[in-house]
């Protein structure tokens, strides 16, 4: 008994108890702060990653459209450009597309079952870059000058439109994250402040007996730091399990159609390794942020108060 | 516990120079406050309610600071000490409070080993010391006790050992038998003499007339805001 005693007072109390800071509501609200911190920033990254390779597919690919001209043969002038196209410096492949193909592009807009050979339709050729960066469109433009009806497409226009959005996107994201920071530090500072209000009493036993500032804030650090990983960690892991459950529902749940257009703006709705690390970086960023938040208004606190 | 530097054993332990002490814009609390403690000494102070009698023992504690005048303790001029001077010599210091002051969730063994662990030392270092003084005020049996479930004599007594514990020069002790009978009182103020004995200066602010009459230690009397000595 007497060990066990003896055992018990080795590890001493702490000396600001658990109970005594408002630990669960700051818990609480910790843990929807960094899942939502990390919600935004993961729907940052997607829609980053998505954009890239968006841009990137859009970019490996132009089209020339060969409008029907009066006096011209179309088979023929698509096979002209088909060989200027391939060569052109740059370019791996070019190819026309079919009647067939053509007519399952318009079919949105005029409907099924349409007979293309009534009508002068517009042809495209796809043209595949093996490298868009050494790809000469300037002379495959110049060329087509040759052919009657062609224009070159590079779809830089969309391009720009589409890394405009995604950017305005990132922003958007990156702004609200920054909220959520300033929020939860706010929260923190009243939760600190109340905490000191209503453990006033052990900060002026503390000062009589000869406690330094430093000390007593570390004391309530202690704390807090506690407070913030618990925090963290519960709302980090709901926010992983939530893109989990989200990338499963869309690869599962929805209907076909309704996976493969979300599919195309998310990819497969995945984090990836580099998603998850992210979020669970901000674990500790969120915990050391909310210690160094705590330590400081405790600090100003006893300044205040002695 | 780290000495005081440049302090001279030769000059007072406690001299006030014509202090005096306001809140804010209000009247003076304190007038003209001149005299000195010698170490080693037992001062009751004694007053009216209401004479100033904690405003003085928070003066000397170092939590306020005079309006006016100069006091010098353990040979310093404390108005001219920084903040970390200040916070050294105040461990020269103990205090007992009339409310006992003990952190409730702590048991009685770490409440009263607290000055010790704020100064960083390991409990392997000081257990045996705290055990030795919770025994000595009578409480060998009330270590693992927490304060609630102890009596008021018990609770003075545990707050009495956390004053004592790191070895304070100076021992102050403001209404400490104001929360217990009159026999404990008289008990209390014995365990202050022992204290006294192994050399802590006490300066002990009571009220209780009946209790100074007991004892034959100097008494400063504060009254309207100035103080006497009647030895």
């Amino acid at each position: 008994m007497i060990e066990l005693l003896s055992r018990r007072r080795n590890r001493a109390a702490p000396i600001v108890p658990a109970r005594s800071v408002a630990g669960r509501t700051l818990l609480l609200l910790i843990a929807i702060m960094t899942f939502l911190s990390a919600v935004t920033l993961g729907g940052v990254v997607l829609v980053q990653k998505s954009a890239i390779a968006w841009s990137a597919d859009v970019g490996r690919e132009v089209t020339i459209q060969i409008r029907p001209v009066e006096g011209e043969v179309m088979d023929s002038n698509l096979r002209t450009a088909v060989s200027l196209a391939e060569a052109t410096p740059g370019v791996a492949s070019a190819r026309a597309l079919s009647l067939d193909e053509n007519r399952k592009l318009i079919e949105p807009w005029l409907g099924t079952g349409l007979d293309l050979s009534a009508i002068d339709v517009p042809r495209l050729v796809v043209v595949e870059l093996s490298d868009p960066a050494d790809a000469d469109i300037a002379k495959l433009a110049e060329d087509l000058k040759a052919v009657k009806g062609a224009s070159l497409d590079t779809h830089a226009a969309w391009r720009q439109q589409l890394n405009t959005m995604a950017g305005t996107i990132v922003v958007s994201g990156l702004l609200v994250l920054a909220l959520i920071v300033v929020a939860t530090v706010l929260a923190v500072i009243f939760a600190t402040r109340g905490t000191m209000a209503s453990n006033r009493e052990i900060v002026d036993v503390l000062h009589f007996i000869g406690a330094s500032n430093s000390f007593i804030a570390g004391e309530f650090q202690g704390r807090f730091l506690a407070i913030g990983l618990r925090g963290g960690v519960i709302g980090g892991l709901c926010a992983i399990l939530f893109f989990f459950i989200v990338g499963a529902a869309v690869g599962n749940v929805a209907p076909e159609a309704a996976g493969a257009q979300l599919g195309v703006f998310f990819g497969r709705f995945a984090l990836g390794i580099d998603g998850i690390i992210g979020i669970a970086a901000m674990i500790p960023v969120i915990a050391a942020m909310t210690a160094i938040t705590s330590r400081l208004t405790v600090r100003r606190f006893l300044t205040q108060i002695s | 516990m780290m000495p005081l530097p440049l302090i001279r054993r030769e000059s007072a332990l406690i001299e006030f120079t014509d202090v005096g002490l306001r809140y804010g814009e209000g009247p003076e609390i304190l007038k003209d406050l001149s005299f000195r403690v010698e170490p080693g000494t037992f001062h009751f102070l004694t007053g009216p309610s209401g004479s100033g009698k904690t405003s003085l023992l928070r003066l000397l504690l170092l939590s306020l600071k005079p309006t006016r005048g100069r006091i010098t303790m353990f040979g310093q001029d404390v108005s001219r000490l920084d903040r970390d001077r200040l916070l050294q010599m105040r461990r020269h210091i103990g205090i007992v409070f009339q409310e006992f002051r003990l952190l409730d969730h702590l048991t009685t063994f770490e409440n009263v080993a607290l000055p010790l662990r704020v100064l960083g030392q390991p409990e392997a270092d000081y257990r045996s010391n705290v055990e030795e003084l919770l025994t000595w005020v009578g409480l060998g049996t009330r270590m693992d006790a927490h304060p609630p479930l102890l009596s008021g004599g018990e609770k003075q007594r545990a707050a009495i050992a956390r004053a004592v514990i790191a070895r304070p020069e100076l021992l102050l002790a403001d209404e400490p038998t104001g929360n217990v009978d009159p026999d404990l009182s008289e008990r209390l103020v014995h365990l202050f003499a022992e204290l006294n004995r192994s050399g802590t200066t006490i300066i002990l602010a009571t009220h209780e007339l009946p209790l100074l009459d007991k004892f034959d230690y100097p008494r400063m009397v504060l009254n309207g805001g100035r103080v006497a000595i009647h030895d």
